[in-house]
């Protein structure tokens, strides 16, 4: 059992090593296909362009892969090659009801130790050949799909409006604590149901004519990534190869405020990174709320600069938040020891 | 002499497992210790360390795809054949990998 809590690290990192490239490959040619567009008052990200928009969606059909990757590769982690398409299917199942990264990271363990489990059945020779190719993918996707559609599924929806309305609640008291809240929210799950709720609740009050509420949510958005890149650069001995390059893919990310940047750290040691960038967002955003930062736009990082009120505290809420979350991150992290790599590592 | 030998093929639920099964019954045979590691669609078995790899003599791939973590085997002679011809005439295959091995070792 102690053996197996010490491979869950290399399960995740080997899931992580598979979807990294995929995760540079969306969030590059979104954050270049948005930096050349721009982001207008009221409506966002608005790409018009024809090659542009071509660009944004091969990078939005990358992301699409994103999560189905991480978990099926974890899966791959655990048993091998039967856990490859379990996992697939139970991570884009995690994309369906909106789990965001955390549930396909659920989904590849998920689905990892029931093709592992399976796998060690005694059955007879003759039974043997269609065991990897028949009964282990449909067992395990049935089990790993149900699952996440009727355990996992119903508790997000259900627990989304809870949030929701507790947002609404809580815009009527102080501000500062509000942002507080929903910078926690915005750097927890990085596109998962939290974050969506506080998005989404920044983005309606736009339509609304309020525009301090998502002037912190903007400046949340890029702490997580932009605070990872910088975490690599100050302390490269804390971080394997591959998350280097991935603190080059998040920086350029951070600039274009695609919070998914972080995922590849979070996914790989989500203890001690999720709390570190909860924390940076956190006070990045009360930072904007004291200096009533404005965002115009259903956007956030520093592109929507051209859309915000009180650009200079805007801009020294970002560096806050940011240089908090890397000192936290490099603070809790220690030094690697051996590079963890996607091949080898599992079955050594 | 100290043989290791990986079978894999494209479906991996057979003739990974007849390749294998044929080496080890031609180099015993020949008079050989061998091991064989299968990367079949259940993933890999009778898995070769790399200890086991570091004191092999010769190394034989009988595989149709990429053989998954093949740097447990470099510096070593190795032998490469499809999987197809270690199933028709697994005597040759190791015959001709022990000439292999004398012409570059």
């Amino acid at each position: 059992m102690k053996e197996e809590l010490k491979r869950i690290r290399v399960y995740l990192m080997t899931g992580v090593s598979y979807m990294i490239p995929i995760v540079v490959i969306g969030g590059v040619l979104i954050a270049f296909s948005i930096a050349l567009s721009g982001v207008e008052a009221g409506k966002g990200a608005n790409v018009t362009n024809p090659m542009l928009v071509n660009m944004l969606n091969i990078g939005v059909a990358a992301f699409s892969m994103m999560v189905p990757v991480l978990a099926g590769f974890i899966a791959y982690a655990i048993a091998d090659r039967p856990g490859i398409a379990p996992g697939l299917v139970g991570g884009v199942l995690a994309g369906n009801v909106k789990a965001g990264f955390l549930g396909g990271i659920i989904a590849g363990f998920i689905a990892g130790y029931i093709a592992r489990w399976i796998k060690g059945w005694k059955v007879p020779k003759q039974l043997k050949p269609v065991m990897p190719i028949f009964v282990i993918p449909i067992l395990t996707s049935l089990a790993v799909g149900g699952l996440m559609i009727y355990v996992i599924g119903t508790p997000i929806s259900n627990l989304m409006t809870a949030m929701t309305d507790w947002l609404k609640a809580m815009s009527m008291g102080n501000a500062v604590v509000l942002a507080l809240i929903m910078g926690a929210m915005i750097a927890f799950d990085m596109g998962g149901p939290v974050n969506k709720v506080a998005f989404m609740f920044g983005a309606a009050m736009i339509s609304e004519g309020v525009f301090t509420v998502m002037g912190p949510v903007a400046v949340a958005i890029c702490v997580p990534p932009l605070g990872m890149g910088l975490a690599t650069l100050l302390a490269p001995n804390k971080y394997t190869e591959t998350e280097k390059d991935a603190g080059y893919g998040a920086l350029a990310m951070g600039m274009i405020g695609i919070t998914e940047g972080a995922i590849p750290f979070a996914a790989g040691d989500p203890l001690k990174v999720i709390p570190s960038i909860m924390f940076g967002s956190a006070i990045g955003a009360a930072v904007a709320a004291i200096g009533k930062v404005g965002d115009h736009a259903p956007h956030g990082g520093p592109i929507v600069l051209p859309v915000v009120d009180n650009r200079l505290m805007f801009i020294i809420a970002v560096l806050v938040g940011v240089t908090v979350t890397a000192f936290v991150v490099n603070y809790l992290k220690k030094p690697v020891t051996g590079e963890i790599s996607g091949d080898n590592s599992f079955s050594a | 002499m100290k043989i290791v030998a990986v079978t894999a093929c494209p479906t991996g639920i057979a003739h990974t497992y007849m390749a294998a099964e044929a080496l080890e019954i031609a180099a015993k045979k020949l008079g050989h210790t061998i091991k064989v590691e299968t990367q079949g669609s259940i993933g890999i078995e009778n898995k070769i360390t790399s200890k086991e790899a570091a004191e092999a003599d010769l190394v034989i791939f009988a595989a149709d795809v990429a053989v998954k973590e093949d740097i447990r085997f470099a510096k070593k002679p190795l032998y490469k054949v499809e999987a197809q011809k270690a199933i028709k005439n697994a005597r040759l295959v190791v015959e001709e990998a022990l000439k292999f091995y004398e012409t570059n070792a």
